[in-house]
């Protein structure tokens, strides 16, 4: 049950939400989904004084084909992400990364910009975005620009995004064509977050391979395994991508679900399972 | 026709499948106000002084109250049993003094709406004195370790050493010995509907009524009337639809009476929800406990000598009745298995954590999977078959009633004929041939088997929650409806309708016309409400005694409407039949008829009017053989023996120690069963249940006493994805000492799949040569990776 | 803070104030005494809460009651007229033992309105993940996964029991 009054405001208009964030700044919150947001207010974790929904501004949720990019709106729900043809076409491993979000339910309602915004560090989305080269559009009453994913993710549940600032989209540069990729999550139990997670993009012919693995740090690290591919797939190039997600583990955290070695040694098995399974997928 | 042994749905499945239940939320009373509890953020502290000043500004607030006035207006809450020696403590609603765990109630406010009352609860100021808390039980035994009870001296609620035999001679003399370390974690019931109270008092007819989640409203109608200091004429306990309570909605907890003692106090209804957070913190735990043990085997695989130290840890002392099951746990050993020398060395520790309250299977869980453990262990040692290691030891079908060493007195079983049935129905030999061509398949699979003895209908003296008795009242009415009024109660497990089913078959009656009513101390006859399986065995007992008293003054009313002798009549179909001359009957309802509105006719005028009986069972297992207690001191807590056989087949993922279940096959021997249907599903989610301790489940607290895990966004349940399609096959054999012949099937199937998992995954490393005994619930993906890596370890450094 | 909340709920509209702390699930429990939807974990794990928000499923403890402004909702009261003239899923869930306790129940039975609108057909493996958002202590899941099965063979069937497996 939450406690504490607050103020609950719900714009149409993005225009109109950016100059309500502006003017609340840090007092305010902004709710997407709900689905992080909610509970903790729930909890008693985080106590708003004003929260503005997104919910209601119908312009944020879109899957656009825009040339080499796929644009998505932050308002964007995973049950959209995960079925939309665009996105099952271009960017398969981003399909089946909100597959496994949480349950039907909070598929439904729970959205990709929330998700991102929230920046959990055993996230479904964050290794995805990392591989795959996304972009992100941050909006405010003032300015509006956009942010790599590298940059994006800055710590624990920290993000690029200030005060008065929105994520307003995310930018997916299409997978190269023939390119294989993948995307794998260790779990508890079906819906819960990740332990470890792991997404991979290699392009046809080996030219480029990058891996990304939620779990092990403050947020999802990216290695560049570009050379460790460069003959295929092999015992000794699996090894070396095994060596490389351990030593890009070393800032792993210990929680209820994995202790810091348990981390680092997933680590290194879902960089190889993920890179394994994104050269069978390569065309 | 007959309706025993029928799989009939639940009588309750509409309206609760319409959304159309009532459960304690979705009542409300006029001018309803709302209770909010504060609770110690500290695990150990001594709280030096509360303002509750802030609070009392807010607008909507009613009241506060702190353990300063419940002290004053209350008196302790009763413990359930003073016949198990353990230490004495005063208990009351509030907090006296010091916090004991973190959650526990010290303070609270009633306000006019929830937000209000919650609201108010967070701005009463609490001046706490943090003292070292006690979270280990290990530790708390240690000189010098602070003190949950100070008055107590040690951290130890109760001990006791039971010997028979001479383990340690008969250890030294044995082929060979088996040890292990087995632990159970902390964990716990989470029924979805969270604990929940109405109080409403009446100041014309000076009465307290209050609408509990709760399975034992006597009990509980009993608990209050001594804290309160009313008569129990003037409380009614009613128990509207419980959303699940698994042995954790039995009183008393602190919220009980203190929701009473403000609703008399304020003479304005007062409702208390739970939060999920609450529950978690404060609503019981169960389940964590160490047992040690070190057995001696012979070269036929016959084990000989077993010496076992449990050491619980209860948490905080409370009123609940979750501690006794320690003792249980000790009580249970050496099960189904004759094994003549034995040393349990009980202890129980008290800590600053959750109180225990019963969880089902209450702490048999815990000693079988320490046997089954052993039995393993034994059979890897002697390369015999893991399944001829128990037929070995098992105790023989000509044996019973059979006295454990124990004192249990164990009344029927077939444990050979049952461990036959599942061997068979899982295709236990055919098992490596499917593990040698997953093998292949770059899988590692294994099967592990377990043997359960589940007692129910538990009884211990002195007590006001456990006897091996209970009370039906059963009622024809003039229309010749049935009416059925009993002490045991239904949270939600079905045994309205076995009940009713037993009833029908002595009326000759369909179920579908027969009202049960339960769950209301104005109503209902005193009984003991629902734990320990005990609803169908001695409510339907009582009630097939009370239904066949009215069944033969029908028949004695309906031989003279017919001109036949009673004897030659049979209740079937609504009718009283000529057995024979099926031509030649009265219907249930005229008979019924005569004897209210025809009182004085030839037919009726022998009899005293009325069709309305109330009996009591009494359970013949203590009558018959065991006088409690025995002479040699020693108790009988069970009734009947249910028992099975589990084999489960798991995957283990080698790289990250991920355990799939595959498949979970039991066969179970809960006597004769009333309602098939709905005995499977008790054992279903009994079997979830297990699973869960086994693989997922886990209550986490830090060195602080802080509970690591307090929303369901960390305590980990199964999903139905991480559940396997369970399997399941019944043995008859029936309890000698009820009308019944049922044993119950309440607490069944929690005990064997955690060890037949347990067993299973030693077996998959097996296949990839590593020796690994797993002992250490629950088996995360990152605990079973540990026992691989240390198992790979051990090999390095030990070739062979 | 109060503020105005219009909504449709089972078809009929509804204007009531709220507490903006109010969640959907006690604006459904209190405000509209659709006590059918039940509270379990308040932190979107358990699904008792779930609902039907503008034909998909969602968990009721995870919405502001505020942010349902404006929108369409089905709660379980919506499926069946009373307690005896059932939908084909909850009649398959009463005859099939799908429930014990039945906190659950409701948010089970609207999880498996949505499953089968979006697969009238599907396997059992499909029906566990469909219901993986809902929690059950009491069945084990089987005897609600035997349900659905029937309820689909019932729904294709005209809303009749459909042939015996």
């Amino acid at each position: 049950m939450i406690s504490e009054e607050f103020e609950f405001r719900a714009p149409t208009k993005l225009a109109e939400a950016l100059s309500l964030l502006e003017r609340y700044g840090d007092d305010a919150k902004i709710l997407a989904g709900g689905m992080s947001l909610v509970p903790m207010m729930t909890l008693g974790l985080v106590r708003p004084k004003t929260v503005i929904s997104f919910n209601h501004i119908t312009d944020l949720n879109f899957v656009i084909d825009a040339k080499d990019v796929i644009r998505i709106g932050a308002m964007t729900r995973h049950d959209t992400v995960a079925h939309h043809d665009l996105i099952k076409k271009h960017l398969p491993l981003l399909a089946t990364a909100a597959v496994g979000i949480g349950d039907v339910q909070v598929r439904h309602r729970g959205t990709i910009g929330g998700s991102l915004a929230h920046a959990d560090p055993a996230a479904d989305y964050p290794p995805v975005m990392l591989v795959a080269g996304a972009q992100f559009r941050i909006q405010s009453a003032k300015g509006d620009r956009m942010v790599k994913a590298a940059e994006f993710f800055t710590g624990l549940m920290q993000t690029a995004v200030g005060a008065g600032e929105v994520l307003s989209e995310i930018h997916v540069p299409k997978l190269p064509a023939g390119a294989g990729s993948a995307y794998l999550r260790l779990h508890r139990v079906e819906g819960s977050f990740p332990i470890v997670n792991a997404a991979a993009v290699i392009e046809k012919g080996f030219k480029s391979a990058r891996v990304a693995i939620g779990g092990v740090g403050e947020s999802a690290v990216m290695i560049d395994v570009t050379k460790h591919l460069s003959k295929g797939v092999s015992d000794q190039s699996l090894r070396a991508i095994s060596d490389a997600a351990y030593d890009a583990s070393g800032d792993a955290y210990g929680d209820l679900n994995g202790d810091t070695e348990y981390r680092r040694a997933m680590a290194r098995v879902y960089a190889q399972r993920v890179i394994k399974a994104a050269a069978a997928q390569i065309r | 026709m007959k309706y025993i042994g029928k799989g009939i749905p639940g009588k309750n499945n509409q309206i609760l499948t319409a959304g159309k239940g009532t459960f304690v939320g979705d009542i409300t009373l006029p001018g309803m106000c709302h209770l909010a509890v504060v609770r110690s953020p500290y695990a150990h502290a001594r709280i030096k002084s509360i303002d509750t000043s802030a609070a009392e500004q807010v607008p909507g607030v009613i009241t506060t109250i702190t353990g300063e006035e419940i002290v004053r207006n209350t008196k302790p809450i009763p413990t359930h049993s003073s016949a198990l020696g353990e230490k004495k403590f005063q208990f009351y609603a509030l907090a006296i003094g010091k916090a004991r765990y973190v959650g526990e109630p010290v303070a609270a406010v009633v306000a006019e709406d929830r937000f209000t009352a919650k609201r108010g609860a967070e701005l009463i100021n609490v001046i706490y004195e943090d003292l070292p808390p006690v979270v280990d039980a290990e530790k708390a035994l240690e000189a010098g370790s602070a003190l949950v009870v100070d008055e107590w001296g040690d951290n130890i609620l109760s001990s006791r050493i039971e010997v028979h035999g001479d383990p340690d001679a008969r250890i030294k003399a044995a082929a060979g010995t088996v040890r292990g370390d087995v632990r159970t974690q902390r964990y716990t019931g989470c029924s979805i509907e969270p604990r929940g109270y109405i109080a409403s008092y009446d100041r014309y007819r000076a009465k307290l009524t209050l609408w509990a989640s709760t399975q034992s409203p006597h009990s509980l109608r009993l608990f209050l009337s001594e804290t309160l200091g009313l008569r129990e004429s003037q409380i009614q306990v009613i128990e509207p639809h419980v959303g699940g309570a698994f042995g954790l909605k039995l009183p008393t907890f602190p919220e009980e009476p203190l929701i009473c003692y403000l609703a008399i106090k304020l003479e304005r209804p007062v409702r208390w929800i739970e939060e999920r957070t609450e529950n978690l913190l404060a609503g019981g735990h169960a389940r964590e406990m160490r047992l040690a043990f070190e057995a001696g085997y012979e070269k036929d695989g016959r084990v000989t000598a077993l010496k076992v130290r449990l050491l619980a840890d209860v948490g905080a002392p409370s009123a609940l009745c979750g501690w006794g099951m320690a003792n249980v746990a000790a009580f249970l050993i050496p099960a189904v298995y004759k094994i003549p020398d034995v040393k349990v060395e009980r202890i129980t520790v008290v800590t600053n954590k959750c109180p225990w309250n019963a969880y089902r299977a209450y702490g048999k869980e815990a000693s079988m999977l320490m046997l089954e453990r052993m039995m393993d262990m034994v059979a890897e040692r002697t390369g015999l078959d893991r399944a001829e290691v128990r037929l070995r030891n098992f105790i023989q079908p000509n044996e019973f009633p059979y006295k454990q060493v124990s004192g249990a007195s164990l009344d029927s079983g077939n444990y050979q004929r049952v461990l036959a049935s599942a061997l068979e129905a899982a295709d236990w030999s055919g098992f490596p041939a499917l593990q040698a061509s997953a093998k292949k398949r770059g899988e590692l699979i294994g099967i592990g088997l377990a043997y359960e003895l589940t007692p129910e209908g538990g009884c211990i003296p002195k007590s006001s929650l456990l006897s091996a008795y209970d009370g039906t009242r059963v009622q024809v009415s003039p229309k010749g409806e049935v009416t059925i009024m009993t002490g045991v109660t239904s949270p939600g497990c079905g045994n309205e309708t076995g009940i009713a089913q037993i009833v029908a078959d002595e009326l000759g009656v369909s179920p579908d016309i027969i009202t049960v009513v339960q769950g209301d101390t104005d109503t209902c006859p005193f009984g003991l409400g629902n734990s320990s399986s005990r609803s169908v065995i001695f409510g339907g007992s009582a009630a097939k005694l009370a239904a066949g008293e009215l069944r033969d003054k029908m028949s004695r009313v309906a031989a003279r409407m017919l001109e036949v002798s009673p004897e030659d009549l049979e209740l079937d179909g609504g009718k009283i039949v000529v057995k024979g001359a099926p031509s030649r009957s009265v219907s249930f309802a005229d008979v019924a008829s005569t004897i209210y509105r025809d009182a004085f006719t030839l037919a009726a005028c022998d009899e005293e009017p009325g069709l309305d009986t109330t009996r009591y069972f009494r359970h013949g297992n203590f009558d018959a053989m065991n006088k409690q207690p025995d002479p040699e001191g020693r108790l009988n807590f069970y009734s009947t023996w249910p028992n099975g056989a589990t084999i489960a087949v798991v995957r283990v993922d080698i790289e990250t120690g991920m355990v799939t279940v595959l498949r979970l096959l039991s066969v179970h021997d809960a006597g004769v069963l009333i309602n098939p249907m709905l005995v499977n599903a008790n054992l279903h989610g009994a079997f979830a249940q297990s699973l869960g301790g086994a693989l997922f489940e886990n209550l986490v607290y830090d060195e602080a006493g802080q509970l690591q895990t307090a929303s369901f966004m960390d305590y980990t349940m199964p999903t139905a994805v991480d559940l396997p399609n369970f399997e399941t096959k019944h043995e008859e054999t029936p309890s000698p000492f009820n009308p019944l012949g049922a044993k119950g099937a309440g607490e069944s199937g929690i005990s064997g799949p955690m060890a037949a998992v347990a067993g299973a995954i030693d077996d998959a490393l097996r296949q990839a040569g590593l020796s690994v005994h797993v002992m250490e619930m629950p088996l995360t993906p990152n605990r079973v990776w540990k026992y691989i890596v240390a198992a790979k370890n051990a090999q390095r450094g030990n070739p062979q | 803070m109060k503020t105005p909340v219009e909504v449709t709920v089972n078809k009929k509209k509804y204007k009531v104030e709220v507490d903006t702390r109010m969640i959907l699930a006690d604006m459904l429990r209190e405000e509209l005494r659709l006590t059918g939807t039940h509270i379990g974990c308040g932190t979107g794990n358990c699904g008792a809460c779930t609902v039907v928000l503008n034909g998909e499923t969602v968990k009721s403890c995870c919405i502001i009651a505020a942010d349902a402004n404006g929108q369409e909702i089905t709660t379980i009261e919506g499926l069946s007229s009373s307690a005896t003239e059932l939908h084909p899923i909850q009649q398959a869930f009463v005859e099939n033992q799908g429930l014990q306790c039945g906190y659950c129940t409701p948010g089970m039975v609207l999880s498996t309105l949505q499953l089968l609108k979006d697969n009238p057909n599907p396997t059992e493996d499909e029906i566990r993940h469909g219901i993986s958002g809902n929690l059950c202590r009491c069945t084990g899941y089987q005897f609600i996964v035997q349900s659905i099965q029937d309820a689909a063979k019932r729904l294709s069937n005209g809303g009749q029991p459909g042939a015996s497996q």
